[in-house]
């Protein structure tokens, strides 16, 4: 990238305070970086100048992000969801994929017992995933009788805040089922003005909320996992 | 230590110490696993880093990763902040600017870029409204800037802010590279001098 070498190794101003003001392309960058890693004088150099160039951001004018930036950064620093806790451990990780998977089972066995009476309908499945692809909870419904299994398979651990189910019919507004359970499967009766939105391509999704559900009707914390309905 | 030098009992300078004590307590707070912290540094950090790495990226929704990116970090990090050897706004800026420079740099968002940007470059000089929130260390660092040759000033303004490698510069300022690189190395030894006096 650099056309020029040799350069300034008696003085590391020159090249501290190219690295801060953001002049150096992106391999010599990282070069920079580990030489910063070995030196800390060149590491004291680049705090110098992070601290006198620095104070340039104070002509930038704010600017209000989109509140989804702080609920993302919230769901992600939640309980379980960082700093090595359960959702870190890969232990947990094998032991719930485990159970999941056998619960999962055990769920549509039980449904396909229940189903052998004449269905118009075959039941209806979601997987409910987190942004990163794993699978939260298993939701499983039986149409007939409007009700609806939701089975924690790796959720994370969440103190304070509560887990709260939607139904979202494609193009409508999110609806709540009701309160859920990180650590135990909680069936659900689904309100009779809902039933015929419980269909395929509808969404549940998970969010965090205040203790005791949303206060407005419609979500206000992260969705924390969401999946679509597809028939068995 | 640096940040306290400014002329005593000046309103500005009580209001933005107070500021200041009130980020360090935060980050405290933070490496302690006190989210409700992190809310209040988020509440009085966000909007700044977020127009600081906007200027350099262009894409809002590129800027909101950054952001999520930065605010995680300074969550698993804060014990690493030392007040004694940083404040805590350049702190957050250096860890967004990097981050921000970073993305840039990784291609997608340069290569997107449009043209009519080439001619932004002397789009940085302070704003009226920059210099009534201007602390000490703002104005010690543009008196410094203003004894530079213009062009050599407008050169780091634009490095800084918009986060540009030597050959994009050089393009934007339509100087040879070897001239700009002068430039900068030069301004960079002269600030130092400057800001030492």
């Amino acid at each position: 990238m650099s056309d020029e070498p040799t350069r300034d190794s008696d003085d590391p101003t020159p090249v501290a305070g190219e690295y801060v003001l953001g002049v150096l392309g992106a391999a010599e960058r990282r070069a920079f970086e580990a030489r910063m890693a070995r030196d800390p004088q060149l590491r004291a150099e680049v705090e110098y100048w992070e601290r006198r160039l620095g104070v340039l951001a104070s002509e930038v004018k704010p600017i209000d992000p989109p509140p989804r930036v702080w609920a993302n950064i919230e769901a992600a620093i939640a309980p379980g969801a960082g700093r090595g806790g359960l959702w870190q451990n890969l232990s947990f990780w094998r032991w719930a994929t485990v159970g999941a998977a056998a619960v999962a089972a055990a769920c549509l066995v039980a449904l396909v017992y229940s189903a052998r009476a004449p269905v118009p309908n075959l039941p209806l499945i979601a997987k409910l995933q987190a942004s990163g692809g794993q699978a939260s909870f298993v939701a499983t419904v039986d149409r007939r009788g409007a009700g609806l299994t939701i089975v924690p398979a790796a959720a994370p651990a969440v103190s304070e805040r509560a887990l709260e189910l939607w139904l979202i019919a494609p193009g409508e507004k999110p609806q709540s089922l009701g309160l859920i359970e990180a650590g135990r499967p909680v069936h659900i009766t689904v309100p009779a003005r809902l039933i015929q939105s419980i269909a395929p391509q509808a969404t549940l999704a998970v969010s965090l909320e205040p203790p005791g559900g949303s206060p407005t009707g419609q979500p206000t914390g992260p969705v924390i996992a969401s999946g679509k309905l597809t028939n068995l | 230590m640096w940040a306290m030098n400014g002329p005593a009992g000046s309103t500005a300078s009580i209001e933005q110490d107070a500021a200041r004590k009130q980020l360090v307590a935060a980050l405290a707070r933070i490496a302690g696993g006190d989210k409700s912290a992190l809310r209040l540094l988020y509440r009085d950090t966000s909007a700044k880093l977020f127009a600081v790495c906007l200027r350099i990226l262009h894409d809002e929704g590129e800027v909101e990763d950054v952001l999520q990116d930065v605010y995680i970090t300074v969550w698993r990090r804060a014990g690493t902040f030392d007040p004694t050897r940083a404040s805590p706004i350049t702190w957050l800026v250096a860890i967004a600017r990097n981050r921000s420079i970073d993305r840039l740099r990784s291609g997608a968002a340069a290569r997107s870029r449009s043209l009519d940007e080439a001619a932004e470059v002397s789009d940085d000089a302070p704003s009226a409204l920059a210099q009534i929130e201007s602390t000490d260390e703002h104005r010690r660092l543009v008196d410094c800037l203003n004894e530079l040759e213009p062009r050599h000033a407008a050169a780091v303004r634009s490095a800084f802010f918009g986060g540009i490698a030597y050959e994009e510069l050089a393009r934007r300022m339509n100087m040879p590279l070897g001239t700009v690189k002068s430039w900068i190395r030069r301004s960079l030894l002269r600030l130092r001098e400057c800001l030492e006096r």
